[in-house]
Protein backbone atom coordinates (compact mmCIF):
# COMPACT_ATOMS: atom_id res chain seq x y z
CA UNK A 1 0.00 0.00 0.00
CA UNK A 2 1.20 3.29 -0.77
CA UNK A 3 0.59 6.14 1.96
CA UNK A 4 1.79 9.32 2.54
CA UNK A 5 2.43 9.93 6.47
CA UNK A 6 3.70 12.41 8.60
CA UNK A 7 4.41 11.97 12.56
CA UNK A 8 4.96 15.20 14.94
CA UNK A 9 4.81 16.41 18.72
CA UNK A 10 5.07 19.68 19.56
CA UNK A 11 5.24 21.16 23.32
CA UNK A 12 2.88 23.80 22.99
CA UNK A 13 3.21 27.55 24.40
CA UNK A 14 2.40 26.78 27.82
CA UNK A 15 3.92 23.19 28.86
CA UNK A 16 7.25 23.11 29.99
CA UNK A 17 7.96 19.44 29.13
CA UNK A 18 6.29 17.20 26.93
CA UNK A 19 4.74 14.35 27.88
CA UNK A 20 3.18 12.97 24.72
CA UNK A 21 4.80 10.14 22.66
CA UNK A 22 4.18 8.40 19.52
CA UNK A 23 5.45 5.82 17.13
CA UNK A 24 5.00 5.20 13.25
CA UNK A 25 5.85 2.13 11.37
CA UNK A 26 5.10 2.54 8.22
CA UNK A 27 6.34 -0.96 6.97
CA UNK A 28 3.72 -2.57 9.36
CA UNK A 29 1.44 -0.17 9.02
CA UNK A 30 1.37 0.70 13.01
CA UNK A 31 0.82 4.38 14.18
CA UNK A 32 0.66 4.79 18.13
CA UNK A 33 0.16 8.03 19.84
CA UNK A 34 0.12 8.31 23.70
CA UNK A 35 -0.69 11.09 26.13
CA UNK A 36 0.97 10.63 29.80
CA UNK A 37 -0.21 12.32 33.12
CA UNK A 38 1.29 12.71 36.18
CA UNK A 39 3.52 15.07 37.63
CA UNK A 40 7.43 16.04 37.41
CA UNK A 41 8.80 13.97 34.46
CA UNK A 42 6.30 10.98 35.23
CA UNK A 43 3.65 11.65 32.08
CA UNK A 44 6.36 10.67 29.49
CA UNK A 45 7.62 7.86 31.60
CA UNK A 46 4.01 6.36 31.34
CA UNK A 47 3.53 7.39 27.42
CA UNK A 48 6.64 6.16 26.27
CA UNK A 49 6.15 3.15 28.19
CA UNK A 50 2.60 2.42 26.49
CA UNK A 51 4.04 3.40 23.00
CA UNK A 52 6.86 0.63 23.60
CA UNK A 53 4.96 -1.96 24.98
CA UNK A 54 2.72 -1.71 21.82
CA UNK A 55 5.50 -1.16 19.00
CA UNK A 56 7.09 -4.34 20.62
CA UNK A 57 3.86 -6.82 21.52
CA UNK A 58 3.05 -6.02 17.63
CA UNK A 59 6.24 -6.47 15.99
CA UNK A 60 7.42 -9.88 17.57
CA UNK A 61 3.65 -11.11 16.61
CA UNK A 62 4.63 -10.91 13.03
CA UNK A 63 8.13 -12.49 13.53
CA UNK A 64 5.55 -15.41 15.84
CA UNK A 65 2.38 -15.62 15.16
CA UNK A 66 2.01 -18.03 18.18
CA UNK A 67 3.03 -15.52 20.46
CA UNK A 68 0.17 -15.87 23.26
CA UNK A 69 -2.85 -12.88 23.57
CA UNK A 70 -2.61 -10.73 26.53
CA UNK A 71 -5.97 -10.90 27.67
CA UNK A 72 -8.77 -12.41 26.10
CA UNK A 73 -9.49 -12.43 22.63
CA UNK A 74 -12.93 -10.80 21.61
CA UNK A 75 -14.74 -13.58 19.62
CA UNK A 76 -16.39 -11.26 16.39
CA UNK A 77 -13.33 -9.19 16.07
CA UNK A 78 -10.20 -10.18 13.35
CA UNK A 79 -6.69 -11.67 14.72
CA UNK A 80 -4.80 -8.30 14.34
CA UNK A 81 -7.21 -6.08 16.32
CA UNK A 82 -7.17 -8.50 18.78
CA UNK A 83 -3.50 -8.45 19.28
CA UNK A 84 -3.74 -5.07 18.98
CA UNK A 85 -6.64 -4.45 22.25
CA UNK A 86 -3.78 -7.22 23.87
CA UNK A 87 -0.94 -4.76 23.23
CA UNK A 88 -2.57 -2.23 24.83
CA UNK A 89 -3.61 -4.12 27.73
CA UNK A 90 0.26 -5.15 27.90
CA UNK A 91 0.90 -1.31 27.96
CA UNK A 92 -1.46 -1.00 30.72
CA UNK A 93 0.35 -4.01 32.89
CA UNK A 94 4.02 -2.33 31.70
CA UNK A 95 2.91 1.52 33.53
CA UNK A 96 0.94 -0.06 36.63
CA UNK A 97 3.70 -1.87 37.10
CA UNK A 98 6.26 0.67 36.61
CA UNK A 99 4.09 2.70 39.42
CA UNK A 100 3.84 0.21 41.56
CA UNK A 101 7.25 0.02 41.57
CA UNK A 102 8.66 3.26 41.99
CA UNK A 103 6.79 5.11 44.48
CA UNK A 104 7.50 8.78 42.90
CA UNK A 105 5.44 7.25 39.54
CA UNK A 106 2.49 6.79 41.31
CA UNK A 107 -0.62 7.83 39.64
CA UNK A 108 1.29 8.28 36.47
CA UNK A 109 -0.78 7.02 33.40
CA UNK A 110 -1.54 7.56 29.93
CA UNK A 111 -4.25 7.72 26.78
CA UNK A 112 -3.22 5.95 23.90
CA UNK A 113 -4.63 5.54 20.20
CA UNK A 114 -3.30 2.88 17.52
CA UNK A 115 -3.81 1.97 14.30
CA UNK A 116 -2.76 -0.89 12.16
CA UNK A 117 -3.74 -1.11 8.46
CA UNK A 118 -3.17 -2.65 5.39
CA UNK A 119 -4.95 -1.73 1.96
CA UNK A 120 -8.32 -2.64 2.90
CA UNK A 121 -8.56 -2.57 6.71
CA UNK A 122 -7.50 -0.56 9.57
CA UNK A 123 -7.65 -1.99 13.41
CA UNK A 124 -8.17 0.17 16.14
CA UNK A 125 -7.73 0.67 19.57
CA UNK A 126 -7.96 3.09 22.20
CA UNK A 127 -8.04 4.18 26.21
CA UNK A 128 -8.73 7.48 27.21
CA UNK A 129 -8.97 11.12 25.32
CA UNK A 130 -6.88 10.91 22.36
CA UNK A 131 -8.90 10.58 19.43
CA UNK A 132 -8.81 9.17 15.23
CA UNK A 133 -10.64 10.76 13.32
CA UNK A 134 -10.83 9.93 9.30
CA UNK A 135 -11.75 12.25 6.58
CA UNK A 136 -13.47 10.31 3.83
CA UNK A 137 -15.06 12.13 0.61
CA UNK A 138 -14.53 15.15 2.45
CA UNK A 139 -15.87 14.59 5.33
CA UNK A 140 -14.71 14.55 9.04
CA UNK A 141 -15.43 11.83 11.31
CA UNK A 142 -14.15 10.83 14.58
CA UNK A 143 -14.07 7.40 15.19
CA UNK A 144 -12.80 7.05 18.57
CA UNK A 145 -15.17 7.98 21.43
CA UNK A 146 -13.35 9.62 24.19
CA UNK A 147 -13.09 7.89 27.62
CA UNK A 148 -13.59 11.46 29.70
CA UNK A 149 -16.02 12.17 32.26
CA UNK A 150 -17.80 15.02 29.85
CA UNK A 151 -18.03 12.89 26.73
CA UNK A 152 -19.86 10.40 28.60
CA UNK A 153 -22.17 12.88 30.35
CA UNK A 154 -23.46 13.59 26.39
CA UNK A 155 -23.27 10.23 25.80
CA UNK A 156 -26.04 9.72 28.50
CA UNK A 157 -28.22 12.86 27.86
CA UNK A 158 -27.17 15.04 30.93
CA UNK A 159 -24.50 17.38 28.90
CA UNK A 160 -25.37 19.49 25.82
CA UNK A 161 -22.26 18.87 23.26
CA UNK A 162 -21.85 22.82 23.76
CA UNK A 163 -21.57 22.54 27.69
CA UNK A 164 -19.14 20.24 27.28
CA UNK A 165 -17.13 21.83 25.29
CA UNK A 166 -16.77 24.62 27.63
CA UNK A 167 -16.82 22.89 30.95
CA UNK A 168 -13.79 22.85 33.22
CA UNK A 169 -14.39 19.19 33.90
CA UNK A 170 -13.08 18.45 30.15
CA UNK A 171 -9.68 17.06 31.78
CA UNK A 172 -11.54 14.08 33.66
CA UNK A 173 -10.52 10.85 32.18
CA UNK A 174 -12.87 7.94 33.06
CA UNK A 175 -10.34 5.72 31.67
CA UNK A 176 -6.59 5.52 31.02
CA UNK A 177 -3.42 3.10 31.47
CA UNK A 178 -1.58 2.67 34.35
CA UNK A 179 -4.34 3.51 36.93
CA UNK A 180 -5.62 0.13 37.84
CA UNK A 181 -3.77 -3.76 36.95
CA UNK A 182 -6.47 -4.28 34.28
CA UNK A 183 -8.26 -1.45 31.86
CA UNK A 184 -11.10 -2.15 28.87
CA UNK A 185 -9.90 -1.42 25.73
CA UNK A 186 -12.40 -0.51 22.97
CA UNK A 187 -11.11 -2.09 19.91
CA UNK A 188 -12.46 -2.01 16.26
CA UNK A 189 -12.06 -3.04 12.76
CA UNK A 190 -13.01 -0.58 9.73
CA UNK A 191 -12.97 -0.63 6.24
CA UNK A 192 -10.07 1.61 4.39
CA UNK A 193 -10.65 3.19 1.33
CA UNK A 194 -8.24 4.66 -1.14
CA UNK A 195 -8.52 8.66 -0.42
CA UNK A 196 -8.58 7.87 3.48
CA UNK A 197 -6.89 10.52 5.67
CA UNK A 198 -6.22 9.03 8.87
CA UNK A 199 -5.69 11.56 11.82
CA UNK A 200 -4.50 10.45 15.35
CA UNK A 201 -3.91 13.25 17.54
CA UNK A 202 -3.65 14.56 21.48
CA UNK A 203 -6.18 16.45 22.91
CA UNK A 204 -3.44 19.39 22.49
CA UNK A 205 -4.81 19.26 18.69
CA UNK A 206 -8.74 18.90 19.07
CA UNK A 207 -9.04 21.22 22.41
CA UNK A 208 -7.42 24.31 20.69
CA UNK A 209 -8.87 23.48 16.98
CA UNK A 210 -12.62 22.70 16.14
CA UNK A 211 -13.52 19.55 14.27
CA UNK A 212 -14.47 21.86 11.21
CA UNK A 213 -10.97 23.35 11.24
CA UNK A 214 -9.19 20.29 11.36
CA UNK A 215 -11.66 19.04 8.51
CA UNK A 216 -10.72 22.32 6.36
CA UNK A 217 -6.65 21.74 6.92
CA UNK A 218 -7.26 18.06 5.48
CA UNK A 219 -9.10 18.86 2.49
CA UNK A 220 -7.11 21.68 1.35
CA UNK A 221 -3.74 20.37 2.05
CA UNK A 222 -1.94 18.52 -0.07
CA UNK A 223 0.30 16.10 1.78
CA UNK A 224 0.46 14.44 4.80
CA UNK A 225 3.50 16.76 6.26
CA UNK A 226 1.68 20.01 5.01
CA UNK A 227 -1.88 18.69 7.13
CA UNK A 228 0.50 18.14 9.78
CA UNK A 229 2.35 21.87 9.63
CA UNK A 230 -0.81 23.79 9.51
CA UNK A 231 -2.46 21.37 12.62
CA UNK A 232 0.20 22.15 14.82
CA UNK A 233 0.64 25.83 14.30
CA UNK A 234 -3.25 26.19 14.14
CA UNK A 235 -3.18 24.72 17.98
CA UNK A 236 -0.59 26.82 18.77
CA UNK A 237 -2.14 30.03 17.35
CA UNK A 238 -5.08 29.62 19.14
CA UNK A 239 -3.46 28.79 22.76
CA UNK A 240 -1.07 25.78 22.34
CA UNK A 241 -2.13 25.18 25.77
CA UNK A 242 -0.85 21.75 25.50
CA UNK A 243 1.43 19.53 24.10
CA UNK A 244 0.12 19.02 20.64
CA UNK A 245 0.69 15.30 18.41
CA UNK A 246 -0.54 14.42 15.45
CA UNK A 247 0.33 11.60 13.55
CA UNK A 248 -1.93 11.97 9.64
CA UNK A 249 -1.99 8.46 7.64
CA UNK A 250 -3.04 9.56 3.80
CA UNK A 251 -3.75 6.19 1.98
CA UNK A 252 -3.09 6.34 -1.93
CA UNK A 253 -5.75 7.84 -3.67
CA UNK A 254 -6.38 4.96 -6.00
CA UNK A 255 -2.93 5.55 -8.03
CA UNK A 256 -2.40 1.42 -7.25
CA UNK A 257 -5.00 0.09 -8.79
CA UNK A 258 -3.96 -2.42 -11.99
CA UNK A 259 -3.51 0.25 -13.86
CA UNK A 260 -1.22 2.16 -12.38
CA UNK A 261 0.69 -0.90 -11.37
CA UNK A 262 0.69 -1.74 -15.20
CA UNK A 263 2.04 1.66 -15.86
CA UNK A 264 4.56 1.68 -13.29
CA UNK A 265 5.81 -2.02 -14.91
CA UNK A 266 6.15 -0.53 -18.37
CA UNK A 267 7.95 2.43 -17.20
CA UNK A 268 10.33 0.07 -15.46
CA UNK A 269 9.53 1.61 -11.68
CA UNK B 1 4.97 44.22 36.20
CA UNK B 2 8.42 43.13 37.58
CA UNK B 3 10.46 41.37 35.01
CA UNK B 4 13.81 38.86 35.31
CA UNK B 5 15.97 38.36 32.66
CA UNK B 6 18.21 35.40 32.89
CA UNK B 7 21.86 36.02 31.42
CA UNK B 8 24.92 34.25 30.88
CA UNK B 9 27.77 36.65 30.58
CA UNK B 10 26.70 39.37 28.33
CA UNK B 11 24.09 37.02 26.46
CA UNK B 12 20.61 37.05 27.26
CA UNK B 13 19.46 33.31 27.29
CA UNK B 14 15.77 34.27 28.38
CA UNK B 15 12.66 36.93 29.62
CA UNK B 16 10.12 36.06 32.30
CA UNK B 17 7.89 38.26 34.23
CA UNK B 18 7.09 38.00 37.05
CA UNK B 19 3.22 37.24 37.83
CA UNK B 20 1.09 35.93 41.02
CA UNK B 21 3.62 32.43 39.97
CA UNK B 22 6.71 32.15 41.81
CA UNK B 23 9.56 32.20 38.90
CA UNK B 24 11.24 29.11 39.89
CA UNK B 25 15.24 28.92 39.27
CA UNK B 26 17.18 25.71 38.68
CA UNK B 27 18.89 22.92 36.71
CA UNK B 28 16.11 20.98 36.39
CA UNK B 29 14.10 21.37 33.05
CA UNK B 30 10.72 22.25 34.87
CA UNK B 31 12.21 25.38 36.17
CA UNK B 32 10.26 28.22 34.55
CA UNK B 33 13.89 29.29 34.33
CA UNK B 34 16.49 26.65 33.21
CA UNK B 35 19.59 26.77 33.93
CA UNK B 36 21.72 24.30 32.41
CA UNK B 37 25.08 24.58 34.66
CA UNK B 38 26.67 21.76 37.02
CA UNK B 39 27.04 24.77 39.59
CA UNK B 40 23.41 25.27 39.91
CA UNK B 41 21.29 23.18 41.82
CA UNK B 42 18.02 21.44 40.70
CA UNK B 43 15.72 23.79 42.07
CA UNK B 44 18.12 26.32 43.47
CA UNK B 45 15.85 29.25 43.54
CA UNK B 46 12.73 31.26 43.24
CA UNK B 47 11.34 34.67 42.95
CA UNK B 48 7.99 35.45 43.68
CA UNK B 49 5.85 38.88 44.43
CA UNK B 50 5.27 38.86 47.96
CA UNK B 51 2.07 41.81 48.49
CA UNK B 52 3.74 43.41 46.35
CA UNK B 53 7.01 43.01 47.12
CA UNK B 54 9.71 41.05 44.85
CA UNK B 55 11.32 38.32 47.23
CA UNK B 56 14.38 36.08 46.32
CA UNK B 57 14.85 33.28 48.42
CA UNK B 58 17.45 30.54 48.30
CA UNK B 59 16.06 26.69 48.05
CA UNK B 60 18.62 25.04 49.97
CA UNK B 61 20.89 25.61 47.15
CA UNK B 62 24.35 23.49 47.28
CA UNK B 63 26.36 26.82 45.75
CA UNK B 64 24.16 29.58 47.20
CA UNK B 65 22.57 32.76 45.52
CA UNK B 66 23.51 35.77 45.31
CA UNK B 67 22.09 39.33 45.45
CA UNK B 68 24.51 42.02 44.54
CA UNK B 69 27.26 39.53 44.80
CA UNK B 70 25.57 39.19 48.63
CA UNK B 71 25.02 35.33 49.78
CA UNK B 72 21.41 36.05 50.82
CA UNK B 73 18.79 32.75 51.83
CA UNK B 74 15.94 35.85 51.63
CA UNK B 75 15.73 38.93 50.27
CA UNK B 76 13.80 41.97 48.72
CA UNK B 77 14.94 42.72 45.49
CA UNK B 78 14.79 46.34 43.68
CA UNK B 79 14.39 46.90 40.21
CA UNK B 80 18.63 46.96 38.92
CA UNK B 81 19.19 44.14 41.58
CA UNK B 82 21.02 41.55 40.04
CA UNK B 83 20.70 37.63 41.28
CA UNK B 84 23.80 35.49 40.46
CA UNK B 85 23.12 31.60 40.61
CA UNK B 86 26.48 29.67 39.30
CA UNK B 87 28.05 31.74 37.16
CA UNK B 88 24.12 32.84 35.66
CA UNK B 89 22.62 36.31 36.57
CA UNK B 90 19.17 37.18 36.83
CA UNK B 91 18.59 41.46 36.17
CA UNK B 92 15.83 42.55 37.95
CA UNK B 93 13.58 45.20 35.99
CA UNK B 94 10.73 47.09 36.91
CA UNK B 95 8.30 46.83 40.21
CA UNK B 96 6.58 43.64 41.10
CA UNK B 97 2.49 45.12 41.05
CA UNK B 98 0.46 45.09 43.84
CA UNK B 99 -1.80 41.79 44.38
CA UNK B 100 -5.10 42.68 45.30
CA UNK B 101 -5.93 38.89 46.76
CA UNK B 102 -4.46 38.38 50.73
CA UNK B 103 -3.24 35.21 49.49
CA UNK B 104 0.55 34.89 50.03
CA UNK B 105 2.55 33.58 47.37
CA UNK B 106 5.60 32.84 49.48
CA UNK B 107 4.06 30.08 51.41
CA UNK B 108 4.89 26.90 48.63
CA UNK B 109 2.18 25.77 47.01
CA UNK B 110 1.01 22.44 47.46
CA UNK B 111 0.92 19.79 44.57
CA UNK B 112 -2.95 20.61 44.15
CA UNK B 113 -4.04 19.48 40.70
CA UNK B 114 -5.09 21.81 38.70
CA UNK B 115 -7.60 21.85 36.52
CA UNK B 116 -5.59 21.52 33.25
CA UNK B 117 -3.83 18.58 34.28
CA UNK B 118 -5.20 15.38 33.46
CA UNK B 119 -6.63 13.43 35.87
CA UNK B 120 -8.21 9.68 35.66
CA UNK B 121 -11.01 8.97 38.01
CA UNK B 122 -11.11 5.32 39.88
CA UNK B 123 -14.08 3.48 39.17
CA UNK B 124 -15.47 4.55 42.87
CA UNK B 125 -15.16 7.77 42.40
CA UNK B 126 -16.47 7.38 38.68
CA UNK B 127 -19.63 6.04 39.65
CA UNK B 128 -20.68 7.84 42.78
CA UNK B 129 -19.69 11.18 40.10
CA UNK B 130 -22.32 9.97 37.74
CA UNK B 131 -24.79 8.93 39.94
CA UNK B 132 -24.16 12.33 41.58
CA UNK B 133 -24.84 13.42 38.04
CA UNK B 134 -27.52 11.42 36.93
CA UNK B 135 -29.47 12.24 40.49
CA UNK B 136 -29.25 15.67 39.76
CA UNK B 137 -31.52 16.35 36.85
CA UNK B 138 -30.15 13.72 34.09
CA UNK B 139 -32.91 13.10 31.48
CA UNK B 140 -33.29 9.79 31.84
CA UNK B 141 -32.86 8.85 35.25
CA UNK B 142 -36.48 10.61 35.96
CA UNK B 143 -38.51 7.63 34.78
CA UNK B 144 -36.60 4.93 37.07
CA UNK B 145 -35.92 6.73 40.39
CA UNK B 146 -35.60 3.92 42.46
CA UNK B 147 -32.31 3.72 44.53
CA UNK B 148 -30.57 0.69 42.64
CA UNK B 149 -30.48 2.56 39.40
CA UNK B 150 -29.36 5.84 40.83
CA UNK B 151 -26.57 4.16 42.96
CA UNK B 152 -25.22 2.12 40.20
CA UNK B 153 -25.58 4.99 37.74
CA UNK B 154 -26.67 2.69 35.22
CA UNK B 155 -28.02 3.64 31.96
CA UNK B 156 -31.99 3.34 31.95
CA UNK B 157 -32.89 0.73 30.31
CA UNK B 158 -35.18 0.69 27.38
CA UNK B 159 -38.50 -0.75 27.49
CA UNK B 160 -38.21 -3.53 25.14
CA UNK B 161 -35.79 -4.66 23.17
CA UNK B 162 -36.08 -3.88 20.00
CA UNK B 163 -33.63 -4.72 17.12
CA UNK B 164 -32.98 -2.53 13.74
CA UNK B 165 -32.95 -4.48 10.62
CA UNK B 166 -32.00 -3.20 7.13
CA UNK B 167 -34.66 -4.32 4.55
CA UNK B 168 -33.55 -4.68 0.90
CA UNK B 169 -36.48 -3.43 -1.30
CA UNK B 170 -34.18 -3.16 -5.03
CA UNK B 171 -30.70 -4.26 -6.25
CA UNK B 172 -28.18 -6.91 -5.75
CA UNK B 173 -27.30 -7.89 -2.18
CA UNK B 174 -26.66 -11.67 -0.94
CA UNK B 175 -29.75 -11.68 1.49
CA UNK B 176 -33.12 -9.75 2.13
CA UNK B 177 -33.06 -9.29 5.25
CA UNK B 178 -29.86 -7.88 7.73
CA UNK B 179 -30.31 -7.23 11.16
CA UNK B 180 -27.77 -4.61 12.71
CA UNK B 181 -25.89 -6.64 15.44
CA UNK B 182 -22.50 -5.39 15.23
CA UNK B 183 -21.24 -2.24 16.57
CA UNK B 184 -19.95 -1.41 12.73
CA UNK B 185 -22.09 -2.87 9.71
CA UNK B 186 -20.29 -2.26 6.57
CA UNK B 187 -22.17 -2.12 3.34
CA UNK B 188 -20.38 -3.75 -0.07
CA UNK B 189 -18.42 -5.92 -2.06
CA UNK B 190 -15.37 -5.93 0.72
CA UNK B 191 -14.94 -8.87 2.94
CA UNK B 192 -15.65 -7.20 5.91
CA UNK B 193 -18.89 -6.27 4.53
CA UNK B 194 -21.95 -7.64 6.49
CA UNK B 195 -24.47 -6.55 3.58
CA UNK B 196 -22.91 -7.94 0.87
CA UNK B 197 -23.72 -6.17 -2.59
CA UNK B 198 -23.61 -8.73 -5.89
CA UNK B 199 -23.64 -5.95 -8.45
CA UNK B 200 -20.35 -6.35 -10.96
CA UNK B 201 -19.73 -2.58 -10.27
CA UNK B 202 -20.38 -2.81 -6.56
CA UNK B 203 -18.28 -0.48 -5.02
CA UNK B 204 -15.82 -2.71 -2.14
CA UNK B 205 -17.49 -0.12 0.75
CA UNK B 206 -20.64 1.63 -0.26
CA UNK B 207 -21.62 2.94 3.50
CA UNK B 208 -20.72 1.73 6.90
CA UNK B 209 -23.44 2.39 9.69
CA UNK B 210 -22.05 2.36 12.77
CA UNK B 211 -23.88 1.93 16.64
CA UNK B 212 -23.17 4.94 18.60
CA UNK B 213 -24.61 5.01 22.20
CA UNK B 214 -27.98 7.48 21.05
CA UNK B 215 -28.63 5.34 17.75
CA UNK B 216 -27.50 4.02 14.50
CA UNK B 217 -25.21 6.89 12.12
CA UNK B 218 -24.60 5.97 8.39
CA UNK B 219 -21.18 7.06 7.30
CA UNK B 220 -19.92 7.46 3.51
CA UNK B 221 -17.99 5.04 1.76
CA UNK B 222 -16.59 5.06 -2.17
CA UNK B 223 -19.66 6.82 -2.56
CA UNK B 224 -21.57 9.22 -0.94
CA UNK B 225 -24.92 7.09 0.18
CA UNK B 226 -28.42 9.18 0.20
CA UNK B 227 -31.17 9.20 3.00
CA UNK B 228 -34.59 9.67 1.91
CA UNK B 229 -33.25 11.11 -1.44
CA UNK B 230 -30.42 13.48 0.09
CA UNK B 231 -26.73 12.95 -0.27
CA UNK B 232 -25.67 12.87 3.50
CA UNK B 233 -22.71 15.85 4.22
CA UNK B 234 -21.81 14.33 7.58
CA UNK B 235 -22.69 11.09 9.38
CA UNK B 236 -26.58 11.08 10.11
CA UNK B 237 -28.38 9.22 12.54
CA UNK B 238 -30.81 6.90 11.11
CA UNK B 239 -34.97 6.89 11.92
CA UNK B 240 -37.66 4.35 11.85
CA UNK B 241 -38.71 3.75 8.05
CA UNK B 242 -35.52 6.01 6.62
CA UNK B 243 -34.64 4.86 3.12
CA UNK B 244 -30.79 4.20 2.20
CA UNK B 245 -30.04 4.37 -1.46
CA UNK B 246 -26.48 3.36 -2.49
CA UNK B 247 -26.49 3.54 -6.31
CA UNK B 248 -29.03 0.84 -7.81
CA UNK B 249 -29.46 -0.34 -4.24
CA UNK B 250 -31.78 0.94 -1.89
CA UNK B 251 -32.65 -0.27 1.75
CA UNK B 252 -34.99 0.59 4.43
CA UNK B 253 -33.75 0.89 8.08
CA UNK B 254 -36.42 -0.06 10.14
CA UNK B 255 -37.02 -1.52 14.19
CA UNK B 256 -38.34 -5.06 15.01
CA UNK B 257 -38.87 -6.04 18.37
Amino acid sequence: MRVDMEARTDLGRVRKNNEDNFAAVPEMGLYVLSDGMGGEAHGEVASGLAIEAIRDHCGEWSRNPELPLFGDAVANLPERANRLASAVRLANRAIYESAQKHPSQKGMGATVVAIWLDDEQMSVAHVGDSRLYRMRQGQLEQITQDHSLVAEQVRRGILTQQQADSSQMQSVLIRALGIDPEVEVDAEEHPVLPGDSLVLCSDGLNRMVSDPDIGSVLNTSLSAKEAVDRLIALANENGGEDNVTVIVVRVGGGSDGWLARLWRWLCGE
Amino acid sequence: MAKLILKYEAAVIKEVDVGAQPISIGRAPDNDLHVDNLAVSSHHARIFNDGGKLVVEDMNSLNGTFVNSQRITRATLKPGDVVSVGKHSIEVRGEAEPIPTSATPAAPKPAAPKLQETMVLDTKKRRELLAQAMAAGGTGAAATPTAEATATAAPPAPPRVRIPWLVVLEGKTDQREYPLSNRLTVIGKSSMATVRLTGWFAPKVAAQISKRDDGFYIGTGDKVPKVNGQAITQPTKLNEGDVIELGKVRLSFVFRD
